[in-house]
């Protein structure tokens, strides 16, 4: 059974007095532990596809089933709670929340979920280490380089073990030495059985990927296998 | 989403805005003591010797005017025949003069019955006896305008008649005690004789008149002082609870003035506020998308805004209520060096009921302050947002 499934959508939206066509019938189909990469020149429409895969924003038309839930029937809480608990997001500009440290911005959706403290504890330690930041815990994330707000944001986003982790732009912000460690970073967790949807503009990172969707004016003109699997 | 960790952000800002609300707070908490306070403060003196009747000429309340009561012997044994009645204090008060050097020096006197007393409270020396007709009370400030101390000899003249300009009779008496007048103006220079010692001086002794009556009873003081009315309805007999009505009615402009400057400062902290949380909310839209984006509740994020804002008002709240009780403090002393005011009332009384009343207030305003801002950032679309923030 597929993990997520797209259906012929489409995404408009007003911009300066006229309509936008974001998106002009895309369908798609993520397995459990694919690793994909959709590719394509800006203004294209990936991010927006990311955006409805995500529920974070709803088409025109089509629709968009996670674990055979189609998001277009829930409610806004039960859509706020599917993407707690099933879903994970990494964004390019990190977003982490400043005042917070790099263990409390671990534990924020852990906490949001309803999990105990210890518990909370104990998952963003194991995270922090998974990403390699186990010594940086403590620190306020202000305090810490462009990779590693990006390495406790992908650990942010494995908090509640998401069915998916949907990546915008995530080596966007970074030089290429630090975008690197974040591609192996993505590539072990593949390997380690996420299910990954990455938007970027990096063909590295989407040379990493098990397949590759190309887009253009708001269509899929192509895929392509790619390194992974 | 720790609300202080919040506020810490933007310290400068976070400061001034506490700075704002703990100013508006205090005037909200001074408008709050002095809607209520001098009216406590009135009770509290007027109750202060146990005495919850008051006797006074019809149509007057006690020391209003100079009209005084005849036949004073007769109508204490008649408001002492009411089985409520526990004590009876005649009270004369006039203007008179004592003797120092070769001048004469204007005092007020009362003429007190130290069984059963309801004007003083003795600092320094002692109490008068009955029947010490010798003896005298000093305020401290007559002491310092008469430089007499305790076991001085003073003379004590009789007011002057207005037509011969002249001193009428003379009367030596010996200071016993320096005692505190609760009803006198700050620095009155006041003297206290027995009864009859004042009566004499004061040219009332003929007609055994007196100023007023204090009545202490037992039970209700209403229904004792409507008794007492109908038994002496040449009379004007009221409760102290009664007072206070009156005085409270007099002060009706006072309070609606309270009121209103109170309500404006509560206005001002919600601008403040709502001001400021609107400001941070908008500056981190970004943020607050990321959190929708990533799971959390429309309920956590207004949550998180509206503590932010019960956050600025309790710090600022506990910074005014310092500085309302500090600037309390001078408008009361300012206000009561004003002539004719009794020293001992205060215009500005805290007490726990007001403070209580200001902080809830002021928390439940802090509160709705940060509802519109947080509404803001719980309905902005996720999508949007994030786009918008991108670019």
């Amino acid at each position: 059974m597929p993990l997520l499934v797209a259906t012929a959508l489409t995404k408009d939206y007003p911009m300066n007095g006229e309509v936008v066509h974001a998106l002009r019938g895309v369908s798609l189909t993520v397995a459990p532990g694919d690793y994909v990469a959709i590719v394509g020149p800006s203004g294209c429409g990936k991010s927006t596809l990311l955006q409805l895969l995500g529920g974070i924003d709803t088409p025109s038309a089509g629709s968009v089933a996670l674990e055979g839930t189609r998001l277009e029937t829930l409610g806004d809480s039960a859509l706020t709670r599917l993407r707690l608990t099933r879903l994970g997001f990494v964004f390019q500009r990190f977003h982490l929340l400043p005042v917070l440290s790099a263990a409390e911005n671990v534990e924020l959706p852990m906490a949001e979920a309803g999990l105990p403290r210890d518990a909370r504890r104990a998952r963003a330690r194991e995270l922090l280490r998974y990403v390699g930041l186990e010594g940086r815990a403590g620190h306020r994330a202000t305090q810490l380089s462009g990779g590693e707000m990006q390495r406790v944001a992908i650990a942010r986003a494995l908090a509640n073990r998401p069915a998916l982790l949907l990546a915008d732009e995530p080596t966007g912000e970074l030089d290429a030495a630090t975008g690197r460690g974040i591609l192996d970073l993505f590539r072990r967790l593949n390997d380690d059985g996420a299910t990954i949807v990455v938007v970027t503009h990096d063909d590295r990172l989407a040379g990493e990927a098990g397949r590759v969707i190309h887009m253009l004016d708001g269509h899929i003109v192509d895929e392509t296998r790619g390194a992974g699997r | 989403m720790n609300p202080l960790r919040n506020l810490a952000r933007h310290p400068v800002r976070t400061a001034l805005a506490l700075a704002g609300i703990a100013v508006t707070t205090a005037m909200l908490l001074d408008m709050v003591l002095l809607a209520g306070g001098i009216e406590r403060s009135f009770a509290q003196l007027l109750l202060g010797r146990g005495y919850q009747v008051r006797v006074s000429p019809r149509g007057t309340l006690p020391f209003d005017t100079e009209a005084t009561i005849p036949g004073a012997r007769g109508i204490a044994a008649t408001m002492r025949r009411d089985p409520a009645v526990e004590a009876v204090a005649p009270i004369v008060g006039s203007s008179i003069h004592a003797r120092r050097g070769d001048s004469l020096v204007t005092l007020f006197g009362y003429g007190i019955d130290p069984a059963a007393q309801a004007l003083y409270q003795v600092t320094a020396g002692a109490d008068l006896a009955p029947g010490d007709s010798a003896g005298l009370l000093l305020s401290a400030p007559a002491a310092r305008v008469l430089a007499a101390a305790i076991g001085d000899t003073v003379v004590l003249v009789s007011r002057l008649d207005p037509q011969m300009a002249v001193a009428g009779s003379s009367r030596t008496v010996v200071v016993r005690g320096v005692v505190r007048w609760l009803y006198d103006a700050r620095d009155q220079a006041s003297v206290g004789t027995l009864v009859p010692v004042m009566q004499e001086l004061a040219a009332f002794r003929a007609e055994d008149r007196v100023s007023a009556f204090a009545v202490r009873v037992t039970g209700d003081a209403d229904s004792a002082a409507a008794r007492l009315r109908a038994a002496l309805p040449s009379l004007e007999i009221n409760s102290v609870g009664a007072m206070v009505l009156r005085f409270r009615e007099r002060l009706t402009y006072f309070r609606q003035l309270s009121l209103i400057l109170g309500t404006i400062s509560l206005g001002v902290t919600v601008l403040l506020v709502g001001t400021l949380l609107t400001i941070t909310v908008n500056e981190r839209r970004g943020e607050i998308a990321t959190l929708r984006a990533i799971g959390v509740a429309r309920g956590t994020i207004v949550r998180a805004v509206m503590l932010e804002g019960g956050a600025l008002t309790t710090l600022g709240g506990g910074l005014g209520v310092l500085l309302g009780l500090a600037t309390a403090e001078q408008l009361d002393r300012i206000l009561t060096s004003f002539p004719g005011l009794p020293a001992a009332i205060s215009f500005f009384v805290p007490d726990a009921r007001s403070l209580a009343l200001a902080a809830a207030v002021l928390v439940i305003t802090g509160i709705v302050a940060g509802a519109y801002p947080a509404w803001l950032a719980a309905r902005a679309p996720i999508a949007e947002t994030l786009r918008t923030e991108a670019t």
